[in-house]
């Protein structure tokens, strides 16, 4: 077993890893028909919010709430068995007898996902930019360099914090994968983490308010949960800046170490799951074997 | 291999723990507990070069002591060392778990492929060594039980290891792939590989192994070279050496006052007229230094 790998060795396999996961990715026809899923609702919503031809920050207001459910849901369902079903099938045990290490076979099966992920829930989004592009009024077309008018650049941003958004989901939804040790515990830990981190940070934030919290922490507070995190850049970021609002929505630098705090730390919990729970176990096999004699 | 006291304690000074034999698995006061209840009880055994067989009946500890051989399954108390070739450039484990555990919608040269990536492999070559090379693009699902334990054979001896650990390559396969995996594994197994194996068919066990381990209830209690067990025992065929040990555990454990501690491979000791601690290893004709 090669659990012993030093630092620079810690990514090795890395690469094998995630080709073989984006291969596996590629092969469920599953994930395809989610993002075709995704694309319809998408489209009904820019639809019934008064099609594309309103313009890219108006299909953004549109967009928003939906995405702070979906991209969570979409992300957690891509992550939540990605690391438990070689652990469950006992490839995991075999994959460790070969020079990988623990941070390689994590870092290999996220890139993929990660990629899995910008393709099921990014390339809808940004084809519905694409047909706001191609509907819009002639004047949504200008790449905007400053405040008060629409462009397909505030768009774009929005395309990146779904990414970063979506990331942070991905990331939690693997330590879930991780931690489980059976399909349905994974699912159920996947619903967990998918109502505690859309619901659970509004409702903590409500309740320290009705506690009698000062408002003015609101835009630091919010910004610490994904979602808080996540509607407060795009508010500063994309729908902030074509209104020529004066933004304070969220703290903008801590809404971004948020989503990439969440992300680092999702990753991290993967990594000494998979890393130390065998040995958790054993030291607790152990302690019990060491207080019986 | 040897088969050492089933008794706790400082690795014994006779034992190549330090690597004075680095080809060589040593398996010292082994006991892995789950739950509290030891599966294996402080077994101590050396592997060699060659085709072991590791035998015994349902829940003696077969998987456990495989698993801990391939580090996958780690001691509650003991320890494992095994031979390391990763500075060599070669894989230092090769391992099949009881349960194929390849994904579905891969082939199997697509399968094999990813394994030898990760140790610059052939998978071709590996896929024709076990004769496989016919249902290279056939997917995962489509191969019959035989072919994919077959494949799984061929994936623990990619990258060259020096100890292959196979836990039951054989079980559910007809007798002509029971054959053909086990003709494999003592194909592999040469002067500076170790390849052991677990099994319930005894008669391949005759026919390919060179040495064997009997176990009952996660204690050792036959182990050597397979010729020099049959001789010691009076016996022409392996499962006549498996009802003779288990007979002798069972009397051994009845005489023993129910003794836990002093069951397995203290029954050894005692058929061998030794009393005395210091004395309680097994002799392994071709094996043991004593």
């Amino acid at each position: 077993m090669t659990g012993d790998l030093g630092v620079t060795d810690a990514f090795a396999g890395a690469g094998t890893v995630f080709r073989r996961e984006l291969a596996t990715v590629l092969r469920t026809p599953g994930y395809g028909v989610l993002a075709v899923g995704l694309l319809a609702v998408l489209w009904l919503l820019v639809a019934v919010g008064g099609g594309g031809a309103t313009g890219f920050v108006p299909a953004v207001v549109d967009l928003l709430l939906p995405a702070e459910l979906l991209v969570p849901l979409l992300a957690v369902v891509l992550g939540y068995r990605a690391l438990l079903a070689d652990a469950v099938s006992g490839e995991f045990a075999v994959i460790r007898t070969y020079p990988v290490g623990v941070v390689g076979y994590v870092v290999g099966v996220l890139l993929a996902r990660l990629v899995a992920l910008v393709a099921v829930v990014g390339l809808p989004f940004a084809v519905i930019g694409g047909y706001v592009w191609l509907t819009a009024a002639p004047d949504t077309g200008i790449f905007a360099t400053h405040a008060g008018v629409d462009s397909p650049l505030l768009y774009v941003r929005f395309l990146a914090l779904i990414t970063l958004f979506g990331a942070a989901f991905l990331a939690l939804s693997m330590w879930v994968s991780a931690a489980a040790t059976s399909r349905r515990g994974a699912a159920a830990l996947a619903v967990l983490a998918f109502l505690v981190g859309t619901l659970g940070g509004d409702l903590a934030l409500i309740q320290s308010l009705m506690a009698g919290a000062d408002p003015s922490t609101v835009a630091g507070r919010a910004a610490l949960m994904p979602n808080g995190a996540f509607r407060g850049l795009v508010f500063e970021t994309v729908i902030g800046v074509s209104f020529a609002q004066e933004g304070n929505v969220v703290d903008v630098g801590r809404a971004v170490g948020s989503l990439a705090g969440w992300t680092l730390f999702g990753s991290l919990d993967s990594v000494g799951t998979l890393a130390f729970r065998e040995r958790m176990s054993t030291a607790i096999e152990r302690s019990r074997f060491r207080f019986a004699e | 291999m040897t088969e050492r006291s089933p008794t706790e304690g400082t690795p014994d000074s006779e034992l190549p723990v330090d690597g004075a034999e680095p080809d060589r698995v040593v398996v010292d006061a082994l006991t892995r507990t789950y739950g509290g209840v030891p599966v294996l009880d402080s077994v101590s055994l050396v592997f060699g070069p060659g085709l072991t067989a590791v035998i015994g009946p349902n829940g003696s500890g077969k998987s456990t002591l495989l698993g801990a051989l391939a580090g996958t399954v780690p001691p509650t108390t003991g320890q494992v060392q095994r031979p390391n070739a990763e500075d060599r450039g070669r894989k230092s484990i090769g391992y099949l778990p009881q349960r194929v555990p390849f994904r579905e919608g891969f082939t199997a040269r697509e399968t094999l492929a990813f394994y030898a990536r990760l140790v610059e492999g052939d998978p071709d070559a590996a896929l024709a060594s076990v004769g496989l090379s016919d249902a290279a693009d056939k997917p995962i699902e489509d191969l019959s039980g035989g072919m994919q334990r077959l494949l799984g054979i061929a994936q623990a001896m990619l990258g060259d290891p020096p100890l292959v650990v196979l836990d039951e390559p054989a079980s559910g396969l007809d007798p002509g792939m029971r054959e053909r995996a086990f003709r494999t594994a003592a194909t592999h197994a040469t002067d500076d590989v170790t390849v052991v194996v677990s099994t319930h068919n005894l008669d391949l066990v005759d026919a390919h192994a060179d040495r064997v381990v009997m176990l009952a209830r996660g204690q050792v209690v036959a182990a050597g070279d397979l010729d020099a067990l049959r001789d010691e025992y009076s016996v022409d065929t392996t499962a006549a050496l498996y009802e003779a040990a288990r007979r002798d555990a069972t009397l051994s454990e009845t005489a023993d006052d129910g003794d836990p501690a002093r069951s397995g491979a203290a029954a050894e000791d005692e058929r061998s007229g030794s009393g005395d601690d210091s004395d309680r290893d097994v002799h392994v004709t071709g094996v043991s230094e004593r």
